[in-house]
């Protein structure tokens, strides 16, 4: 048992008398058991977002389609299928990703043809590092989100309904055409999140797999299997962001859970489309040491060695603005352990100039890709592999 | 005999009273502002929840005026010993609460903020606004003539006092929790002996006062614990005078943080890349460089560039020094650290500059306000050299710019363009604005490459982040109807407000309309009297406001001379008490004449500084602030003594003028001055006065007059 000094007794003395009426005081106050306290303990336990009563609108706008997995009952009620917070809705009624609402019983997605957001991104911004390095991605967003992060990147967006919106008119063939035109390889359905328009993704998916161009998924993937398997069959590649392995993290920074998003993760490694996993490190929350290792063995297990692992440094943002950036030794460790566990490929992103942001060879350890920004200086894969060892690396490289 | 020494004694406790409710007062806003937002909307929530917590307290003691109980001194000693205490508990519950309402290292919205600081500082603001009318009433259960104006005198004489002793020594010396046991020991005392001088017994006396002492003690011990962060060792704390500066420590990483929120940390290199290459890369010898701010790392990148000298001005003395304590900036000889406020610095000077780089935090306080302005924007080309370039920038976007963004950024940009030919927008993760006399080359890393600079960030990401699609983007949702950004009419901080609003998807309409019906309700249910102590309370505290953002604007954030202001603001009030008191003042025409001369002043001041500018002498802000006060001070002697001084009418006073000046802070600082400036505000409250003369000219109840 760990000794008290004179000076601790005497300031818990203290202490209790002087917060007897709120027992949390003492806690929150005692040094050393503050400093033991998890963080994930403090503040409210869930931000998970709400439906939205009567804020639909009268009837259906221009791009809006009816939603492309739902049940409807009787009452006019109806419960989206699409992410796991199934939402259900009342007639009027908007969902929890703010893009799904009932209009007299139909279930229509408000997220159709209309993206907000439209750029020309290197591959390497997804951040992909194994897919088609040196191309560029397509890269569009409709508005809405299933999750609350309280650091999102892109709240702008994510944190607003469609018709708030400034937005281009692009319905499926035009996004096709549109990413034709620009020369890019891919089209990324990303910034907000694509789950929640779901619909559009899909449809667009469908034309520019048949023409030809890879579609890329990056999302939180708080999806339900049923309409993922659905679109796996459209897909190419994907960058999901797991963002703790831990479910009352997941509750309390992001709104969301945890268990789907593994069974997103399976199913994309079951379905092989090409994954890679992105892990933003958070002080205080994200950070944990012995969480970290959890998440690299479950990886390892479930997923195998195979799939790229980003860990991300945060910074201050949008609401979680009163926390340090991500110590880099921090990363480094990190990216150190999971390399140690057997995590083939493990990158540090937000990191100008880090060791961590190449690519080295699983197997002869050299060095594959140089990168220097969203820049690649050197290039040592040949017919998907290291042209020094033959080894075969993970990815879609041509 | 008796009689004296008991009143003595109860004079004491109020005065020491106001001198801990003051010192608490200002500490309430600092950790409020440590704890949350550092900007004037906070401050104004913080004050409109304090005065109107106060008010009510006050008319609490109306359940108590009925009968005058003799056992009052004695229950006015065992509050105020509570009382003595009681700010160490206030400021460690708002430490501790933080955490369990709001989610650790994120920021609080709007609403969220002000129900929490409603409920935090409610036990204490009940308790102090009580104690004030109690004392009346207690001195009253010996002398019950005793008029009231003299217990106002006393609540101003401590008040005074408080705000002395914290702005010009306790602030400079002492930590918050100690600055809270000097203050908290003369109640302690005062009380005590009240209470001795009630008879009560030392065996009951001594261990509640010791327990006392003993919370007091605590406080100071608690001090570090309370404000260190979970996710770091705490390696340095100091309350400057502007802010609360920490550094943590984590993994090797130092993070300098002002008021909770981070302002730099190690290994920024993107931020430190950016904020130096993009302006110095237009120019192909920058030998003389000023830095508003820092970001850590940028001297370093600055100086890759091989400039003869480099002016970093910072104006807190203790940013600077942790910044190079810690790493976060290289020192160099040719870097000369000045610690003033920046405005000053260039309007104090004629040096010229290559390039002037503001590194400062959006506009969401007077004080940052004032380097987004017109003026400054003029002040700053003055000093640039012909091929010279300002740059800075604001909080940015990712994929897409919200309505606010665009608006704020609109009215940046419009006003730089009123300066300069040229202002270039570079829209990287925060948006970048460079001002030229001459067409910027928006291809940094080729002109990088030219001079040989090298960068890792700049050269790796800049192409794939900062495309001439986004450019094109940006510049397209421009809109150039945006208003202009004055010093004295600073739309950005509306903005900013807004923008407040935005990030939690929240409604300001919903505030002003619920404070506008209380308001309301508030008004219809005073009598004249009430009326005009309210119009008093605001002009008051909305003047001071004027005052202190006016004297920024024209002579810089000067700590020393703002704190004289706010004291000056309090010295009158006592002297015109006294004088009312002294002269019995009741008329009509003494009340009217005070309210026209209130309204004179208001308006002279106004045009004065408007018409003069920084060549108004700065000690006729401290002679406005002190006339301001007399007048408020003295017409509420004036309006006790005319709308009669029971202990019923006491208690309204002192409530309506609480009420009144915790209205004139919000609607000064939040939606006033950011809307409709300095002059409009001026002239809003020359409206509350002239119909305060319209209240008592239409006063014809013959009882009250001489």
């Amino acid at each position: 048992m760990t000794k008290l000094t004179r000076r601790e007794l005497l300031a818990a003395a203290i202490t209790g008398t002087a917060t007897l009426c709120c027992p949390s005081l003492s806690r929150a106050f005692w040094p050393s058991g503050r400093q033991a306290e998890s963080d994930a303990s403090a503040g409210p336990d869930d931000i998970t977002g709400h439906i939205f009563k009567n804020s639909a609108p009268d009837e259906p706008w221009k791009w809006a389609r009816e939603a492309f997995d739902y049940i409807g009952t009787s009452d006019l009620k109806t419960t989206c299928m699409i992410c796991p917070h199934e939402c259900e809705l009342s007639p009027g009624d908007r969902g929890i990703c703010r893009s799904k609402v009932n209009i007299d019983g139909t279930l229509y997605s408000l997220s159709y043809g209309d993206p907000c957001a439209v750029h020309l991104d290197p591959v390497e911004k997804k951040p992909l590092f194994h897919f088609k390095p040196r191309t560029t991605a397509f890269s569009i967003a409709a508005a809405g989100c299933n999750f609350r992060c309280l650091n999102c990147q892109n709240w702008e967006i994510s944190q607003a309904r469609p018709e708030e919106l400034r937005h281009y008119e692009m319905f499926p063939p035009d996004v096709v055409k549109a990413a034709k035109q620009t020369g890019a390889a891919s089209i990324a359905y990303t910034y907000s999140e694509a789950v929640t328009f779901f619909e559009y993704m899909y449809d667009t998916a469908g034309i520019a797999k048949a023409a030809g161009i890879s579609n890329l998924l990056i999302s939180n993937g708080f999806v339900n299997k049923a309409p993922l398997d659905a679109l796996c069959d459209v897909i190419d590649g994907a960058n999901i962001n797991l963002k703790s392995f831990d479910d009352s993290i997941y509750r309390k920074l992001n709104g969301g859970r945890l268990k789907p998003v593994l069974q997103t993760l399976k199913t994309l490694h079951n379905r092989k489309v090409h994954l890679e996993i992105t892990n933003l490190v958070v002080p205080g929350y994200t950070d944990d040491y012995n969480m970290f290792k959890r998440m690299c063995a479950w990886i390892l297990e479930a997923l195998g060695p195979d799939h790229p692992l980003h860990l991300l440094r945060f910074f201050p943002k949008y609401k979680l603005n009163r926390l340090p950036p991500t110590p880099v030794d921090t990363l480094t460790d990190f990216r150190k352990t999971a390399m140690q566990a057997g995590i083939r490929y493990v990158y540090v992103g937000n990191v100008p100039g880090h060791e961590g942001t190449n690519t080295y060879c699983h197997n002869c350890k050299k060095m594959l890709i140089r990168r220097h920004g969203y820049l690649i200086t050197q290039y040592n894969i040949k017919n998907e592999k290291c042209k020094f060892c033959g080894a075969s690396i993970p990815g879609v490289w041509s | 005999m008796k009689k004296n020494r008991n009143t003595s004694a109860l004079n004491g406790v109020i005065i020491a009273t106001g001198v801990s409710s003051v010192v608490t007062q200002l500490l309430t806003v600092r950790e409020f502002l440590a704890q949350f937002e550092g900007n004037e909307f906070v401050i104004a929530v913080v004050l409109f929840n304090w005065l109107v917590l106060g008010g009510t307290g006050t008319l609490l003691a109306r359940l108590f005026e009925k009968k005058r109980s003799p056992s009052y001194p004695r229950l006015l000693g065992w509050l105020s010993l509570a009382a003595s205490a009681m700010p160490v508990l206030h400021i460690l519950i708002i430490r501790a609460l933080r955490d369990i309402f709001f989610i650790h290292g994120s920021m609080a919205g709007f609403y969220g903020f002000f129900l929490f600081s409603l409920l935090t500082t409610a036990p204490y603001c009940l308790l102090v606004g009580f104690l004030l009318p109690l004392g009346l009433l207690a001195i009253r259960a010996r002398i019950p003539s005793y008029p009231g104006a003299m217990v106002y005198m006393a609540d101003n004489a401590g008040d005074i006092a408080g705000g002395a002793l914290f702005s010009f020594v306790l602030v400079f010396f002492l930590s918050p929790m100690q600055a809270l046991l000097l203050s908290g020991l003369p109640l302690l005392f005062c009380s005590a002996y009240l209470l001795r001088s009630e008879k009560v017994t030392v065996s009951r006396l001594l261990p509640a006062a010791a327990a006392t002492g003993g919370v007091l003690l605590a406080g100071v011990l608690l001090e570090l614990p309370s404000i260190t962060p979970p996710e770091g060792q705490l390696v340095d704390y100091h309350e400057s005078r502007y802010s609360r500066i920490t550094v943590i420590k984590q993994a090797g990483q130092y993070t300098l943080f002002s008021d909770g929120r981070p302002i730099a940390g190690s290994a920024n290199r993107q931020q430190a890349e950016e904020t130096a290459h993009y302006p110095l890369s237009q120019l192909k010898r920058p030998d003389s460089v000023m830095l508003v701010s820092a970001v850590s790392g940028v001297i370093k990148e600055v100086f890759k560039h091989h400039p003869e000298n480099v002016d970093y001005v910072e104006l807190d003395p203790e940013i600077s020094d942790a910044m190079f304590r810690y790493n976060l900036l290289a020192p160099r000889k040719n870097v000369t650290v000045i610690n003033r406020d920046a405005r000053l610095v260039l309007a104090g000077s004629d040096k010229k500059y290559n390039a002037i780089i503001v590194c400062m935090p959006d506009p969401d306080t007077f004080q940052t306000n004032r380097f987004y302005t017109e003026s400054f924007f003029e002040l700053a080309r003055g000093h640039l050299t012909k091929d010279g370039v300002l740059a800075f920038s604001m909080e940015g976007f990712d994929a897409y710019l919200t309505e606010t963004d665009r608006e704020k950024i609109s009215v940046v940009y419009n006003t730089a363009a009123r300066v300069f030919p040229h202002v270039t927008i570079l829209p990287s993760e925060k948006i970048f604005f460079l001002c030229t006399n001459r067409p910027v080359n928006p291809d940094i890393p080729g002109l990088l490459k030219e001079k040989k600079v090298p960068t890792e960030y700049i050269s790796g990401f800049f192409y794939g982040n900062v495309t001439p699609e986004r450019i094109a983007y940006i510049n397209l949702l421009l809109d150039r109807s945006a208003p202009v950004n004055t010093d004295t009419r600073p739309v950005l901080m509306k903005l900013m407000f807004d923008r407040w609003f935005t990030l939690f998807s929240e409604s300001r309409h919903i505030f002003y309309i619920v404070s506008g019906l209380l308001l309301l309700i508030w008004l219809v249910r005073i009598d004249r009297g009430g009326f005009v102590l309210f119009s008093n309370g605001a002009a008051h505290m909305a003047s001071e406001i004027i005052a202190i953002f006016a004297f920024q604007i024209f002579f810089g954030y000067i700590y020393f001379q703002i704190g004289l202001i706010v004291t000056m603001f309090l010295a009158g009030l006592l002297p015109g008490a006294w004088i009312g008191n002294r002269l019995k003042a009741r008329s009509r025409t003494a009340i009217i004449g005070l309210d026209f001369f209130l309204v004179a002043l208001l308006g002279a001041f106004t045009f004065l500084a408007y018409r003069l500018g920084s060549r108004m002498p700065p000690v006729s802000y401290l002679v406005f602030g002190f006339l301001v006060s007399w007048a408020c001070g003295f017409q509420f002697t004036a309006i006790l003594q005319r709308f009669g001084d029971t202990d019923r009418h006491a208690t309204g006073a002192f409530s309506a003028d609480l009420v009144g000046a915790a209205f004139g802070a919000l609607l000064a600082s939040v939606l006033l001055i950011p809307n409709i400036g300095i002059a409009g505000t001026a002239a809003v409250l020359i409206a509350v006065k002239l119909l305060s003369i319209i209240a008592v000219g239409t006063d014809h109840d013959k009882t009250h007059k001489t």
